[in-house]
């Protein structure tokens, strides 16, 4: 049995990509699944989704934890996520990179497929929409579903939700990562930690679903934990703050989603990047221009 | 203490006064309303100092409840059948979030091919959902109830909200004398509500949110292991009450005639009179026949069930429900109870629909749990069913 | 309530806090958050099943610090009520707020919204509306507007979109005489401002109702949604009145009505909308611009300066 794992974030298509191998493995006579792990958290957040492949027909029905193929559709979840937690030694990783795969840092050396899907998608496509691309890179890394039946996939589930058009344009973008894409092998430089979540037993569970503020575990619970979450790592366009453009009329603090956007006292403001999705906002209301969106995920 | 003449349902409303309960959401179905009328009566003339709320349904009234006892005031709703039906999406908010509502529920047949009377189809469904459930007896049994209900369900090692059941017309619209405690007594024997969470803006929590797989899981297990200890406190505070005001119900069960019974019946509310008679007639007969009163559905007595029956040669169930192509619910229960012990267990479905319940059936019921001693007869029997059962 | 409350003056604590799960984008946390800014930390918040249940909370953390609490889709109006009477019962003030969205205030949670505002209990019931059920994944509610696609509206090749006009709830809430109603829009923060603290003054049933722009149901980019919320108003498809005591009084009336085709283009969920389409739904909004500004001769409410600052959209064209 070959098992993948998809990272990527909501609204990236990870559960439509794990759909779109799934139907290419069973084009080509094999058994397949594919499943999302709902979480949730939305559009922008970390999600995962899982496929799994055979010869025969698939009776487990837990998720991926030993991959076979890891693939991480947001470079920028590497640094957020032990995403090559499990990963086989003999198992490989697709990532949807600018860079090339000796610049990758898993935590572990093995097989690495990168490809710029985001470029190739807007190119493409004219829009971000990675999946596609990525399912193309995949072929390459593991020949165990050819390139001819995950287009051929493409084209019908794509197609069936977006049109013929779309569907023709997707297999192309599937087609020219294909191309690009760089095998190669994968850094060990870092050293992932677990993440840290409360776990308590029944016993120590506090009665009624209900938890006044406080720490356990080592990580805060109760009204207002929320600010220990680091949303900040979603971004993917950064707002710069140009402070002398500024006239201080504090709209873009009102409009801010999620209250990242801090007032000094004299009514400039400071960008809370530990929590800045990047929405960009702050910088349609703003009547002086005095925040602008930067592509990527910092400054 | 006075002595009244009161309804099944008016000795509910005036346990609620004496309990000085403080928000009551309400909204009519017969045959409950004769309980809110009343509540509404004292608290229109200036006797009772509660907040009354007109709901929209019985849905917001569980909810209006679910949301007033979250701010730590002692509440009450009562509801029948389809109400409590309606009820059922909230029914399981307010054990898991531990909020100790009282209610009562005037048991009535539930579902198309349905009217108003006594069945119990309504209610049993309900005992996956975390309440405590009581059925009663008599009018005074519903007052003492209601008081009891308070005492264990606000209890810091139980917090879990009860349902006081009471059968239609039977009990809700039948009048009998009625000793009703003075205020004093029942101030001495319920101390004041001391809410465990609660909505305070002083010193904030959050009460039900969101849950993952991650914690619901160690949450459930907290709920069971909770009700399956509940039963020693409840029988706790019957002694207790007894103390205080000289009746004594006998916790989660009662045993009547059952010292040397060979033969046993369960019954539950008010079937348990009519069949008092059925095994005073038996005995007067030399026939060894005993009576347990079932008084909890939850937290079920298994463990009083198992020793009252040690020494019984048969058992039958009284059921005033089914589920189809099951058994009744108590049945059920209580075989699990017995599970492994060698006794044969008989259910008797009877009373269905609020057809009435005759001593002559109650008689009829011991025959056949003497009968199943030796084997080959059916493991449940209608009563009264018109046709042979086959 | 002498000098009115804008930008600068208000409170600036949070009573949501960063780090919630909502979208990047999401109109819905603005909105929240500045209702919660103006009521303060003495608040009790319920959320029925909704996005800003999801987001806001998942056991054990919780971007809220105020209390909070959830049980049920359908049973604001209710649970609200019961937290008041609870409250009140011993003598406290808090605020009471529920925040239901349009599914669960225009369809499932309609009758316990009624009892509540008909009952006049001492409530601030918060409607925002995102005009269609997204916390399931963008199902049409009785608030997605004429033409729009939603799962369960798709552009099919028989039938493309909702066929149905958005339910007047405001109307269906004046009808009931409660003390205080109103319409608010994220991107007029003053009139916004000035409502919730209207609503915070007032005691008995009061009814807020926002329009919450959606970047992923209507398919919009996150940074659109200020623009979004700005656009609804001018093109009339979103009007700013309040209702107090029975009187209706509108608070913002555009200079000119911008055809809604310029709403309509920036949305993903109307892009396959035919010429027909645009013009029926047109007609209902031009209906509509009739019914709120043509008998209302009380001109609007003066603005602050803040407010005039806050106002100046000129310079966000083109974005």
């Amino acid at each position: 049995m070959f098992e993948i794992r998809f990272h990527g974030r909501g609204g990236q298509g990870a559960v439509m990509a794990a759909q779109t191998i799934a139907e290419a493995a069973v084009n080509e006579g094999l058994e397949a699944q594919a499943f999302p792990h709902f979480g949730a958290e939305r559009r922008g957040a970390p999600v995962m989704a899982f496929a799994r492949i055979d010869t025969k027909k698939i009776s487990v029905r837990t998720q991926v934890y030993v991959p076979d193929m890891l693939v991480v559709m947001d470079e920028s979840l590497l640094d957020i996520e032990p995403v090559a937690d499990g990963l086989k030694d003999t198992g490989s990783a697709v990532i949807n990179t600018s860079s090339s795969p000796e610049n990758i840092d898993l935590g572990k050396r093995v097989r690495c497929v990168t490809v710029d899907a985001t470029t190739i998608a807007l190119e493409t496509l004219k829009a971000p929409i990675v999946n596609t691309a990525i399912l193309g890179a995949m072929a390459k890394a593991d020949p165990l579903v050819s390139l001819g039946s995950i287009k051929k996939a493409i084209i019908s589930r794509f197609g069936e939700h977006l049109g013929e058009k779309a569907g023709a344009l997707n297999a192309e973008a599937a087609q020219r990562a294909y191309e690009k894409a760089i095998i190669g092998e994968s850094i060990a430089k870092r050293q992932q930690a677990k993440r840290s979540m409360w776990l308590p037993t029944w016993q120590d569970m506090p009665a009624g679903v209900a938890l006044h503020p406080g720490e356990v575990g080592g990580m805060k619970v109760g009204p207002g934990s929320a600010v220990q979450v680091r949303t900040g790592t979603w971004r993917t366009r950064t707002p710069r703050y140009i402070e002398e453009r500024c006239v201080r009329c504090v709209k873009c603090w009102f409009i801010c989603p999620d209250a990242a956007i801090h007032r000094r006292k004299d009514d400039r403001i400071d960008i809370d990047y530990d929590h800045c999705k990047g929405c960009g906002i702050c910088s349609t209301v703003c009547p002086a221009r005095a925040i602008e969106m930067v592509r990527g995920a910092r400054l | 203490m006075k002595v009244k003449v009161l309804s099944g349902d008016h000795a509910v409303a005036h346990a609620v006064k004496l309990c000085k309960v403080d928000v009551i959401p309400t909204y009519p179905i017969t045959p409950q309303t004769l309980i809110i009328e009343k509540i509404s009566d004292f608290i229109f003339d200036g006797e009772f100092d509660a907040t009354f709320m007109h709901a929209d349904s019985e849905h917001s009234a569980m909810s209006m409840a679910v949301g007033a006892s979250a701010t730590g005031v002692r509440t009450f709703t009562a509801t029948a059948s389809q109400g409590l039906a309606l009820m059922h999406e909230m029914l399981y908010v307010a054990p898991q979030t531990r909020l100790p509502i009282v209610m009562a529920n005037v048991n009535r047949s539930l579902g198309a091919g349905s009217g108003i009377w006594a069945e119990y189809n309504d209610s049993m469904p309900e005992r996956e959902s975390g309440w405590m459930q009581v059925y009663v007896e008599d009018c005074q049994e519903a007052m003492d109830a209601i008081i009891q209900a308070y005492r264990v369900a606000e209890d810091h090692r139980v917090m879990l909200p009860m349902m006081v059941c009471l059968d239609a017309f039977v009990l809700s619209h039948t009048v009998e004398k009625v000793l009703v405690p003075e205020q004093s007594e029942v101030d001495a024997f319920l101390p004041r509500f001391r809410p465990m969470n609660y909505l305070d803006t002083s010193n904030p929590k959050f009460i039900n949110i969101a849950v993952s797989p991650a914690h619901s899981m160690e949450m459930r297990y907290q709920m069971d292991h909770l009700m399956r200890g509940v039963a020693p406190f409840i029988d706790e505070v019957d002694e207790e009450f007894s103390k205080m005001f000289g009746r004594r119900y006998g916790g989660v069960i009662e045993e009547y005639r059952m010292e040397d019974a060979d033969y046993a019946l369960m019954t539950l509310g008010t079937a348990t009179s009519t069949a008092r008679v059925a095994v005073d007639e038996l005995r007067a007969e030399g026939r060894k026949v005993g009576l347990i009163k079932l008084r909890f559905m939850r937290p079920f007595p298994h463990e009083r069930l198992r020793r009252a029956l040690e020494h019984v040669k048969a058992f039958g169930v009284f059921d005033r429900s089914i589920s189809m192509n099951g058994f009744g619910p108590v049945f059920t229960e209580a075989r699990n109870s017995l599970y492994g012990t060698g006794v044969p267990v008989t259910d008797h479905i009877a009373g269905i629909g609020g057809r009435d319940l005759t001593v002559q059936m109650f008689k009829e019921m011991f025959q056949r749990i003497e009968d199943s001693v030796k084997g080959g007869g059916r493991d449940c029997y209608w009563h009264g069913l018109r046709g042979e059962q086959i | 309530m002498s000098k009115q409350l804008t930008i600068r003056t208000m409170p600036q604590e949070d009573m949501l806090t960063s780090g919630h799960g909502a979208c990047g984008g999401c109109g819905l946390s603005t909105a929240v958050n500045n209702v919660l800014r103006v009521l303060g930390p003495d608040t009790i918040v319920y959320a029925p099943a909704s996005c800003f249940l999801v987001f806001s909370a998942q056991y054990p953390i919780s971007a809220l610090k105020v209390p909070f609490i959830y049980s049920a889709f359908e049973n604001t109006g209710a649970v609200i009520s019961g937290i008041s009477a609870g409250l009140r019962r011993q003598g406290k003030a808090s605020y009471v707020v529920g925040f239901a969205g349009d599914g669960g205030t225009f369809d499932i949670g309609l009758q316990a919204l009624s009892g509540a505002a008909e009952r006049n209990d001492d409530v601030l019931y918060v409607c925002v509306d995102n005009e269609a059920y997204m916390n399931t994944g963008t199902q049409r509610s009785g608030s997605t507007p004429f033409g729009a696609w939603t799962t369960t509206t798709p552009v099919g090749k028989v039938i493309q979109g909702k066929r149905q006009h958005k339910k007047d709830l405001m109307s269906v809430i004046a009808a009931q005489e409660v003390p205080y109603a109103a319409t608010l829009s994220i991107a007029h923060p003053g009139d916004f401002l000035r409502k919730v603290e209207k609503a915070k003054g007032k005691r008995g049933f009061r009814f807020l109702h926002i329009m919450t722009p959606c970047t992923s149901g209507w398919k919009t980019e996150p940074s659109a949604t200020y623009e979004l919320a700005r656009l609804a108003v001018e093109t009339g498809m979103w009007t700013l009145y309040e209702i107090e005591d029975g009187a209706k009084r509108i608070t913002y009336r555009p200079k000119e009505m911008v055809p809604v085709e310029n709403y309509l283009k920036m949305q993903g969920r109307f892009k396959h909308m035919s010429k027909e389409d645009i013009e029926t739904l047109q007609k209902w909004i031009c209906k509509k611009w009739k019914m709120h500004y043509e008998p209302d001769m009380v001109s609007p409410v003066p603005r602050s300066e803040e407010e005039e600052l806050s106002m100046v959209e000129e310079d966000n064209e083109g974005i």
